[in-house]
């Protein structure tokens, strides 16, 4: 087990290296620096070059990329170009915000959709199949952004029950959680639609396996049966579902943090991107890799979990 | 269904004190700004639109422009009690007003924390907007309470440029020496609130400044939302979550907000002038009747039908309205598109001209940009829009690619400022000491300079009017309209003065501001 983790993260770093590499070329090739974001649009090109001098813009793009990984070995990440923030604070400030977002919309995504899955999967081309099935097209077809905004207009304007703003000022935790529900709904509600779909599929498959016409003709009926011994052997390819759409949950929470006022990985990477904060940047990619990394990596863990008969080697 | 809803609301209410304990702080000013994060909180460095609010709070000048007003008419002391000049304009003597209190523990405010920050404001390696301070030959404390500049030459508002805006403001010398890079996260200043808290990407926190010269405050703070989405805002301001926030600069909105009685919505100056800039060395519009014929062909009250009257207004003139040296009296060539044809057929164009132009995403300029377009391909202007995101499109046009180029912008109210970064040819793009001369116009440079240090009003005022003047003979660029300030805030909230300006480009909150219950 250990060997099996130390293998998986050591193949991680060509990864990382790569994506940093990509990540620190591109962004210094797209036309903009930082040095106009900060002063304004009315700075000289005086105050300009006077400012990529102290930023160490005018240094080689090698020399840069250089000191950038020299950084990067002694566990810095430098600081941000535009604030003067050190990114590792910048990024460790956002972090628990898309962390806690994700992982919202996933307990939605899994708490709603295996349910509904199993629903479809049972009454299979049957009436509630039908609707159910229309639901999670609707589901997927619908932006993540009109889905905030009617959530909004619903359960904030109409009923007063949610604020707006998604972020508290004072957060103790029966804050953070309150303010969570309407984003984790807003971005869960995606995710019970492909969870849904990859349940259903998972379902059908199992329970037309042999083990389960055993089980059956042994006795063993109702919840019983599905739970224990069909569910239990679908959950591989919905956990896989969930990993994989952990990352494109990042992307996709942009929109979601945008309006509900939340920070994020997601917002802080737009951000950035348009104020050209490059270290800001190379800081997010470094961690979205990690995570994206982890992820896939505990995904793995969970299937040896989840089903006995894998074995991590 | 109200089973439903009762049930929700009551096990929400019961498990969480939540919305209370939100409401306990009611003497919180919430406002939002229309952005996604604070840059850099140093008043020196950082000239963001988002952030002058911010910095109008924490900070004062030796002078200030009367809360609610831009005109330079209204300046008034704020650090300096009183100042005095010699009577050639180049040496004044400020005196400041005594136990004025630093935020924080760091002390009370003398001359040295005035030097220290006009030195600093002008020193190009630790400041923005050093360009406005090169005619500082030197600034001195003659006492602890008793400061003296001295100019290399003669500038056209020195009150103007030690007031409380970007370089003017005056920052606590010893907390900017202690803290070094750090003061953008920890600034100190001497205004009505103090900075309290940044919490990246939401909001910056202010606190009462109790030692506040003017008085305590009667709020007791402040929270600056970051929120980019105009939705969101209106609907925060709508829950009660907003005491204000930044509006949309279309009638639709402006309409929209008030007929719903959610707030009243403040539209005040600066106008933000939107001006055509033409490349006059780049080919077709270095010849002057193509730039003529482009001038012809714009109709101006169309473009401010499509702003909307009540948040846009004409301006010929390339300075804008309410800045001091503003000419309202231009000559300028009329809409008349038959016109515009025969002098674009005369240079040689008889069948029409195609021009690749760059255009920002943003559609505060995509928006005319489009109407501009459609007007000029009736003459036979073709131009092939390339829409770029908004940071490369700045980039771009400094690179000199685009030889139209749209833009906006507020400066301060001193025809100085815009003709000086506008129509100088020290500001040609591509060159040392460029700023924003898109034109490549050089045909005023004379007339700016001897503005610049002219002592007699009346000639100041002449040369700019002849500057302006030549500026739209040439056509050199084509003012088009001015965008004004649009905010809204809820009626509880009384800001202590009447707005109608703020070089803040937002509401500035002030000890007197108060929110009723």
């Amino acid at each position: 087990m250990t060997k099996y983790l130390l293998q998986r993260l050591l193949s991680t770093i060509p990864t990382l290296f790569g994506v940093l590499t990509i990540v620190f070329v591109i962004i210094r090739i797209a036309p903009g620096d930082p040095a106009l974001a900060i002063l304004g649009d009315n700075a000289s090109q005086e105050a300009l070059n006077a400012f990529r001098e102290r930023l160490g813009l005018n240094e080689s793009l090698s020399l840069q990329y250089w000191n950038f990984l020299k950084g990067l070995a002694t566990g810095s990440l430098g600081v941000s170009m535009v604030t003067g923030t050190p990114v590792v604070k910048a990024i460790a400030e956002v972090l628990p915000f898309t962390l806690e977002l994700a992982f919202g919309a996933i307990v939605v995504g899994g708490v709603i959709g295996v349910p509904l899955g199993i629903l479809s999967a049972l009454w299979r081309n049957g009436w509630i199949d039908s609707i159910l099935r229309v639901v999670s097209l609707l589901g997927l077809s619908f932006p993540a952004f009109l889905t905030a905004i009617l959530l909004i207009l619903w359960l904030s304007i109409e009923w007063s029950i949610f604020p707006v703003i998604s972020t508290p000022t004072d957060g103790d935790l029966w804050q953070r959680l309150y303010h969570l529900i309407l984003p984790a709904l807003s971005l869960g509600l995606i995710m019970v639609a492909y969870i849904m779909r990859s349940a259903r599929a998972a379902m059908l498959d199992v329970l037309g396996e042999d083990y389960i016409r055993t089980a059956r003709a042994k006795g063993v009926a109702g919840y019983r049966l599905i739970l224990h011994h069909a569910l239990r052997n679908a959950l591989i390819p919905i956990v896989t579902v969930v990993g994989l759409y952990f990352g494109l949950l990042i992307g996709n929470a942009v929109l979601t943090e945008i309006i509900f006022n939340r920070p994020g990985l997601g917002k802080l990477i737009v951000l950035s991107l348009n104020q050209r904060d490059y270290t800001t940047l190379q800081g997010l990619m470094v961690v979205s890799a990690v995570l994206i990394v982890a992820v896939n990596l505990v995904t793995d863990l969970c299937y040896a979990l989840v089903d006995p008969r894998v074995k991590l080697k | 269904m109200t089973f439903l809803k009762t049930t929700i609301v009551a096990t929400l209410l019961a498990t969480s004190p939540l919305i209370l304990s939100e409401a306990a702080l009611a003497q919180e000013l919430k406002m939002a700004v229309a952005a996604q994060s604070a840059g850099q909180l140093d008043p020196h460095v950082q000239t963001r639109t988002e952030d002058k609010i911010v910095f109008a709070m924490m900070f004062n000048g030796l002078v200030r422009f009367k809360p609610g007003s831009m005109s330079s008419d209204a300046i008034e002391p704020d650090l300096a009690e009183s100042w005095t000049t010699s009577e050639d304009g180049l040496v004044w003597t400020f005196t400041l007003r005594r136990g004025v209190q630093f935020h924080g523990d760091y002390g009370t405010l003398t001359a040295k924390d005035v030097v220290y920050s006009l030195n600093r404001a002008a020193d190009p390696n630790r400041s923005g907007v050093a360009s406005d301070y090169t005619a500082f030959k030197s600034v001195e404390a003659i006492d602890d309470y008793t400061v003296r500049i001295t100019l290399s030459e003669g500038i056209p508002s020195l009150l103007g440029v030690v007031a409380n805006y970007h370089g003017g403001n005056i920052v606590s010398a010893r907390a900017a020496e202690e803290l070094g890079e750090n003061f953008a996260t920890n600034p100190i200043g001497t205004g009505a609130f103090a900075f309290a808290e940044l919490a990246e990407g939401q909001f910056t926190r202010l606190v009462a400044h109790e030692a506040y010269f003017r008085g305590s405050p009667q709020i007791d703070g402040i929270i600056i939302r970051y929120m980019s989405a105009t939705s969101a805002r209106d609907l925060a301001l709508r829950t009660g979550e907003l005491h204000m926030a930044a509006g949309l600069r279309e009638n639709r909105w402006v309409t929209a907000m008030t007929s719903s009685g959610n707030g009243t919505v403040d539209v005040f100056e600066p106008g933000e002038l939107r001006t055509l800039h033409i490349n006059t060395t780049a080919k077709p519009f270095d010849d002057i009747r193509v730039r003529q014929a482009v001038a012809h062909a714009i109709n101006r009250a169309e473009l401010v039908a499509f702003a909307g009257d009540l948040v846009a207004r004409q301006n010929e003139s390339p300075v804008p309205d309410g800045y001091i040296g503003h000419e309202p009296n231009i000559d300028f060539p009329p809409y008349d598109p038959e016109r515009a044809r025969k002098l674009l057929a005369e240079a040689g164009y008889p069948d029409g001209v195609t021009v690749p132009v760059a255009i920002t995403e943003r559609q505060s300029l995509f928006g005319p940009m489009q109407v501009i377009q459609a007007q000029l391909a009736k003459v036979g202007i073709h131009l092939k829009l390339d829409v770029m995101e908004h940071s490369s499109w700045h980039a771009a046009i400094r690179d000199d690619v685009s030889p139209l180029v749209l833009y906006g912008a507020a400066r301060f109210p001193v025809a100085d400022s815009y003709l000086t970064q506008f129509y100088h040819s020290d500001s040609i793009v591509k060159t040392p000491k460029a700023v924003t001369n898109f034109s490549h116009c050089r045909l005023a440079d004379e007339q700016i300079v001897a503005a610049r240090s002219e002592p007699n009003p009346e000639r100041q005022q002449k040369l700019w009017s002849e500057a302006q003047q030549l500026l739209v003979t040439e056509v050199c660029a084509i003012p088009l309209f001015e965008l004004l300030q649009v905010w809204v805030r809820v009626p509880a909230v009384n800001l202590g003065y009447t707005l109608k300006g703020s070089l803040s480009l937002g509401p500035v909150i002030t000890e007197l501001t108060t929110i009723s219950e």
